[in-house]
C-alpha cells in the first residue's frame, strides 16, 4: 500500500532548530522537505512559489514573525508551530494551527504532531482561515505596530508611523504612505479593530486617518466636513466620523 | 491622629506643662489681694480649662499645614481663632468661678465680669491659645518627620526587594529552552559540540546562581559570565553572531552591582542579532575615563524596523539600578546610531558609600 506523499517547508532562523525537525522527518519518506527558510521573508516567497502542504513554523524570527508569515499565505498550508515560547499557544489555536511544539521536544511529541497534520491533510479539509477572522481573533498583539502586505512574492512591511490614511476599496484596503499606496486583502473594519483608536480614527465609512496627519477640518457648502491632511489630501468626513473627531479633539 | 491624645505619656506631659501656667495665673490674681486658696483655685481652673479647650487647635493645625499654606491665611486664621477661643475661655472660666462662688464665696468676686477683667483675661486666653497652636504644629512636624523617615526606610527595603526579584528573573527561560533545543539537535549532529554546550550551559547556570547571592561583584567576574553567555548564543546562532571585546585591564577589580551588565548582553541578542537576518557583531568595551568606568555595548539592528519608543524593561532596570547605587554620579544612554543600537553607561570607579 503506497501512502500519499506531502511536501513540507521548515522555517526557523536557527540552523540547529531546523536540523532537529529535518532529522525527525528523515524517518518519514512520505514527507518530502522541499525547502528550508531562515527568515519570514524567504518563507513567504518560497511558500507562495512552491505551495507546500505542511509547514513547520518558528514564531520569533527576523523581519516577519510566524503569524505574519501565515497571514500572508494564500492558500495556507497546514501548520505546526515550533517555538520556545508557550505564550502564543492560544493564538496558534486561533489561526487553526494543527499543533504547537515547544522546544525542545521529544520524538513521541513530534510524531503526534505529524500524525495530526497528516490526518488534517488527508481529510482534505481546507485550513485556510479568512484574513478577517484571523485578524479579529488575534487580539493578543493589539494594537498592531506594523502591517504586512504581500504582492506576488514580494513582502512589504509598513510601520504604522508611516501610514497617512487607509481607504476601503471593495474587499481590499488601500494603505497610503507618503511614498506609495499598497493594497491588502482585508476589510476596513477588521483592520480598524486592530488599531489604537487614539492614533487612528475612522472618519468615514471608507476612510481611517492617522490623527497626527490631520491639519484641519473644513466645512464644505453642503454642511458636510472635509478633513485636510498635512500633505494637502482632502478626505470626506461623515456625520458619525465628525462626532468621533470632535470627541477626540475635544479631549486634547 | 491627635499628637497629644495618642498616648498617655504625651497627655500626662501636656497636663504637667500647664502647672506653671496655673501658677502664673494664681500669682497674677494673688497680687490683687485675693486669698491664696482662691487664687490657686482660679489658676487651676483657668489653666486646665484652657488645656482641655485648646486641644481642639489640632483641627485647625491639621486643616492648615504650616508648610503648604499661605502665611497671610495662616496669620489671619490664627488671630481669628485665638480671639474666638480666648473669649470662649474667658466666658466659661467666669461662669465656672461664679458657680464655685456659691460654695466658696471668695471666688464669687473673681467671677464678676467687667470690661477690665474681660480684656485682661481675653488677652491671656489669646496668648495661651497661640502658644498651644505652636505646640501642636511643633509636635505634628516632628511626627511627620518621623513618618517620612519611616517611609524612606520602607522604600529602601522595597527597592532592595525589587532588585533581588530582578536578579532572579535574569534567568530567562527562553534562553534555557532554546539552548536545550540546540543541545537536542547537536546530540546526533555533533556529539562533542553537544557536550561542550552542556558544559557551557552548566557553567553559566552555576555562575549566575552564585552571583545572585551577592550584592556586588568584580567587573571581571561579570564579564566572565557574559562571555559564557555569549559562547552559548554563538553555538545557537552560528555564523550570525560575532563578538568584539575591548576591555581595559584597569577596570577588572572595580566592584559593580551583581548582574548589572548581563541584561545588556541579553538585550543585544534579543533585539539585535535575533532580529537581523544576517546577524552581525556585538561590541563590548569597558575603559577607565578619569574617575569613571565607561561601558559601551553595541549591536546591529534591523534597519527597516520601527525604532523602539523609550527603554524596554531590561534597560530600564539597568538604569534604575545605576541610579539607585550611584545616584547622580552616573550616566546612561541608549540610542540608535548608524544602524547600530548603542548603550553607554558610566559610573564612578569607587562607590562613595555602600547603600544597603
Amino acid at each position: 500500500m503506497s501512502e500519499r506523499t506531502y511536501t513540507a517547508l521548515i522555517v526557523d532562523d536557527e540552523d540547529l532548530a531546523r536540523a532537529v525537525v529535518r532529522e525527525h522527518l528523515a524517518a518519514h519518506p512520505e514527507i518530502q522537505i522541499i525547502a528550508e527558510c531562515s527568515n519570514g521573508f524567504d518563507a513567504v516567497k518560497v511558500a507562495t512559489e512552491l505551495k507546500p502542504d505542511l509547514m513547520f513554523l518558528d514564531i520569533q524570527m527576523p523581519k516577519l514573525d510566524g503569524f505574519e508569515v501565515l497571514e500572508l499565505l494564500d492558500p495556507q498550508p497546514t501548520v505546526i508551530f515550533v517555538t520556545a515560547y508557550d505564550q502564543h499557544a492560544l493564538k496558534a489555536f486561533d489561526v487553526h494551527a494543527v499543533d504547537y511544539l515547544l522546544k525542545p521536544f521529544g520524538l513521541e511529541r513530534f510524531e503526534e504532531g505529524l500524525q495530526r497534520a497528516k490526518a488534517r491533510l488527508g481529510s482534505g479539509e481546507p485550513s485556510r482561515v479568512q484574513a478577517t477572522d484571523l485578524s479579529a481573533s488575534a487580539k493578543s498583539d493589539w494594537p498592531l505596530d506594523r502591517i504586512v502586505v504581500r504582492d506576488g512574492t514580494k513582502v512589504t512591511l509598513i510601520p504604522l508611523a508611516k501610514l497617512d490614511f487607509i481607504q476601503a476599496q471593495d474587499d481590499y484596503v488601500l494603505l497610503k504612505t507618503a511614498e506609495k499606496g499598497l493594497l491588502k486583502q482585508q476589510t476596513l473594519s477588521s483592520l480598524e479593530s486592530r488599531l489604537d483608536p487614539k492614533r487612528f480614527l475612522r472618519i468615514h465609512r471608507s476612510f481611517i486617518i492617522q490623527m497626527d496627519r490631520l491639519a484641519r477640518l473644513e466645512q464644505s457648502e453642503t454642511e458636510s466636513w472635509v478633513a485636510v491632511l498635512v500633505d494637502g489630501t482632502r478626505l470626506p468626513v461623515s456625520k458619525s466620523g465628525y462626532a468621533r473627531l470632535k470627541d477626540v479633539l475635544g479631549e486634547a | 491622629m491627635h499628637p497629644i491624645l495618642k498616648n498617655r505619656a504625651r497627655l500626662g506631659t501636656y497636663l504637667l506643662g500647664w502647672v506653671p501656667i496655673a501658677a502664673l495665673l494664681a500669682a497674677q490674681t494673688a497680687v490683687k489681694e485675693t486669698p491664696l486658696p482662691a487664687a490657686l483655685i482660679l489658676g487651676l481652673v483657668g489653666a486646665y480649662l484652657a488645656a482641655v479647650l485648646f486641644l481642639s487647635s489640632f483641627f485647625l493645625c491639621r486643616a492648615l499645614p504650616i508648610a503648604t499654606s499661605r502665611s497671610s491665611t495662616l496669620i489671619s486664621t490664627w488671630l481669628t481663632a485665638s480671639l474666638v477661643m480666648g473669649t470662649l475661655w474667658t466666658v466659661v472660666m467666669f461662669f465656672v468661678l461664679k458657680q464655685l462662688g456659691r460654695v466658696y464665696p471668695a471666688l464669687s468676686s473673681l467671677g464678676e465680669i467687667n470690661v477690665v477683667t474681660l480684656l485682661v483675661s481675653g488677652t491671656i486666653g489669646c496668648i495661651l491659645y497661640i502658644l498651644t497652636v505652636a505646640l501642636h504644629y511643633l509636635l505634628m512636624t516632628l511626627e511627620q518627620r518621623q513618618e517620612s523617615e519611616r517611609t524612606e526606610q520602607e522604600l529602601r527595603v522595597l527597592a532592595r526587594e525589587a532588585e533581588l526579584k530582578a536578579l532572579r528573573a535574569q534567568l530567562n527561560p527562553h534562553f534555557l529552552f532554546n539552548s536545550l533545543n540546540s543541545i537536542s539537535a547537536l546530540t546526533t549532529l555533533d556529539a562533542k559540540r553537544a557536550r561542550e554546550m552542556c558544559v557551557l550551559l552548566s557553567d553559566f547556570l552555576r555562575k549566575s546562581l552564585k552571583l545572585g547571592e551577592r550584592t556586588t561583584v568584580a567587573l571581571s567576574e561579570e564579564l566572565d559570565l557574559i562571555r559564557n553567555y555569549l559562547a552559548i548564543e554563538q553555538i545557537r546562532f552560528g555564523s550570525r553572531l560575532a563578538i568584539e571585546w575591548e576591555i581595559d585591564p584597569a577596570v577588572a577589580e572595580v566592584e559593580i552591582p551583581t548582574l548589572l551588565l548581563q541584561p545588556l548582553a541579553e538585550n543585544a541578542i534579543k533585539h539585535g542579532i535575533a532580529q537581523v537576518m544576517e546577524g552581525g557583531t556585538i561590541g563590548i568595551s569597558a575603559a577607565l575615563n578619569g574617575e569613571f568606568v565607561e561601558i559601551h555595548v553595541n549591536n546591529p539592528v534591523d534597519a527597516e524596523a520601527e525604532a523602539p519608543q523609550g527603554l524596554g524593561l531590561g534597560l530600564r532596570q539597568v538604569k534604575q539600578r545605576l541610579l539607585g547605587r550611584y545616584g547622580g554620579r552616573t550616566f546612561f544612554e541608549a540610542k540608535i546610531r548608524e544602524g547600530r543600537h548603542e548603550v553607554v553607561l558610566t559610573f564612578p570607579q569607587h562607590a562613595q558609600e555602600m547603600q544597603s
